[in-house]
């Protein structure tokens, strides 16, 4: 058979095309609609949602999911966790230092190690924290951007 | 495909083939298939559920049913021949992915090692003591699951996944710059050659037979082809990790899952590349200097036969060769995919079984959405409420299709009602 290659295009994806190609043919490329550049990709439009949920949904969600739920043996929950309701600083030394390492974490549930979170300001730590003890933490107290400097100084 | 060369000649040749025969003639089909929605003329049965965290199967050529799964081995048997089964028993004691036959041999796999047990005439659990194939590869977490094929000389390739994304120093962590060389290739991220006939084995009995594989847990040899084939799972998080140049639309569609002949030294390019199903090419990484458009050095690494929709999780791999099937399917490719969580916010996607049509080893075609449906309304878009989740794949003595699923333990049979 002939190597051509074929584009498919996926009804129920807006988005996804798959390209069928043999391996030994160049693939040309497909001019991309609307290319990416930094400034559109950094700077997403205009976002009505609160701070916390949009800073959540940017560093913390693909993960840990939109109910906070994780996502079996590869993600913890955070709902329903200590964590999330418990000390706001050793939270946000938590979140700071990403999460355990293998040694410690033999017998958890999840595969992935959380990175960490220290190169974010204060000031977005405490809206995702407050964020996320409000939403999955059984209406947690909020976090200040001092609580998270409190932490930080803690930061090994 | 899991009914191995050897056990397809025995179920055509033997009296067994018969009994397969009648075995396809009795059971009734489900007017609903389950839920599933399938390719035109084709309907599903459930012949077993409630397994726990299935994981692949196979189909012995006398029709008993071998499930791998994170909770144990099971075998099932099906002894009035209604398409139910009706005996099922645990045993074992190897919890992982990978279950498929080679002469009398039952292989199994877990995350450290792959194990046989001998198959004895009759009996459906097997009674013989576990020997061990190859064991000592390093307990990882990530991509951690030993899926194999076997050639017809026993030939064993091991899928030895990378415990990493994208061998970034600090691994998943914003901005981290890839490892180059990436050390992690030295040990992992590849196929590993070890002789399947042999036992006691050691990964240092083994050899590095393919590189740059981030994680090939749907991996099959083809024997019409005489060649192995693999779909691998493609890397995470573009956007988090690279948020200058990738947004979440673009981390939900960008970077293939690689469906690919592999070849004696092949390198497919984890983790300095990714395919890139919108640009239609290979790109370089970003953590290894990628700018969202600048390719490799040309030639240096194959691009897909089919590049698939990112994180769609190709699970299983199966060459179809029964006799069940219209023609179009002989020698295609079926895929399970397991479904995505990297999607998020995007809707997730996947959670179906595709096919794939081939000819001489090369598509031949568009592949088609060949059942899909396992998912349900998945609540909160999370995986975790995904209703069902196809992860396995298996032909049966008479030609149908087996599938697996991993939340809940269930398992079809989907067959062709001939006209």
């Amino acid at each position: 058979m002939s190597a051509r290659p074929q584009l498919v295009a996926l009804t129920t994806l807006l988005v996804s095309a798959a390209c069928a190609v043999g391996s030994d043919a160049p693939v040309p490329a497909v001019p991309a609609s609307q290319p990416t550049t930094a400034a559109t990709a950094g700077n997403p439009p205009a976002d009505s949602r609160p701070p916390g949920q949009r800073l959540y949904a940017q560093h913390c969600l693909s993960c840990h999911q939109a109910d906070g739920g994780g996502v079996p043996n590869m993600q913890p929950p955070i709902a329903g966790g200590t964590w999330v309701k418990g000390d706001p600083r050793a939270l946000a030394l938590f979140v700071m230092s990403g999460g355990f390492g293998s040694a410690e974490r033999k017998d958890s549930a999840s595969d992935n190690v959380m990175p960490e979170f220290r190169q974010l300001p204060d000031a977005d730590l405490a809206e995702i924290l407050s964020y996320i003890r409000a939403k999955f933490g059984g209406g947690a107290s909020a976090v200040s951007a001092a609580d998270v400097a409190a932490a930080r100084a803690n930061l090994k | 495909m899991r009914t191995t060369s050897f056990t397809r000649v025995v179920s055509l040749t033997s009296a067994l083939g018969a009994l397969a025969a009648i075995a396809f003639a009795a059971p009734a089909m489900a007017a609903d298939n389950d839920g599933l929605t399938l390719a035109p003329g084709f309907s599903a049965t459930v012949v077993q559920e409630g397994l726990g965290a299935g994981r692949h199967l196979v189909v012995a050529a006398n029709g008993d049913i071998y499930l791998a799964s994170r909770d144990g081995l099971v075998a099932m048997r099906d002894k009035d021949h209604d398409g139910k089964v009706d005996e099922t028993a645990k045993f074992g004691d190897v919890q992982g992915t990978e279950v498929r036959i080679y002469k009398d041999w039952l292989y199994v796999s877990d995350n450290v090692g792959v194990y046989r047990y001998p198959l004895k005439k009759g009996e459906l659990a097997p009674s013989g003591a576990k020997q061990v194939v190859v064991a000592g590869f390093p307990m990882e977490r990530q991509h951690a699951d030993k899926t194999f094929a076997l050639d017809p000389k026993g030939t064993l390739y091991v899928n030895v996944g990378a415990p990493s994304n994208s061998c970034q120093q600090k691994d998943r962590q914003e901005g981290s710059l890839g490892q180059d060389p990436c050390p992690i290739l030295e040990k992992y991220g590849g196929v590993w050659v070890f002789d399947g006939n042999k036992t006691d084995q050691t990964p240092a009995n083994g050899r590095r037979f393919a590189t740059g594989m981030r994680n090939a847990v749907a991996i099959e040899w083809n024997a019409a082809q005489n060649e192995l084939y693999s779909v691998i799972h493609g890397r995470d998080s573009i956007d988090t990790l690279f948020p200058a140049l990738y947004n979440a639309e673009d981390n939900a569609t960008r970077q293939a899952e690689e469906f690919h002949k592999i070849v004696d030294g092949g390198n497919y390019g984890w983790p300095y590349t990714f395919f890139d199903t919108k640009l239609g090419k290979r790109v370089v990484a970003p953590e290894y200097g990628g700018d969202a458009k600048k390719e490799p050095e040309a030639g240096k690494y194959p691009n897909p036969l089919v590049a698939f929709p990112a994180h769609w999780a190709p699970n299983d791999l199966l060459f179809y060769t029964g006799k069940n099937f219209p023609e179009k399917y002989q020698n295609g490719a079926f895929i399970a995919f397991h479904g995505s969580w990297n999607r998020a916010p995007e809707p997730q996607a996947g959670y179906k079984v595709v096919f794939q049509p081939m000819k001489d080893g090369k598509p031949s075609g568009a592949y088609e959405v060949f059942a899909d449906g396992f998912a349900g309304e998945m609540a909160d878009n999370n995986p975790r409420n995904a209703k069902y989740r196809p992860v396995g794949l298996a032909i049966g003595p008479d030609g149908s299709l087996y599938i697996s699923d991993s939340q809940k333990g269930r398992i079809w049979r989907v067959s062709y009602a001939k006209k």
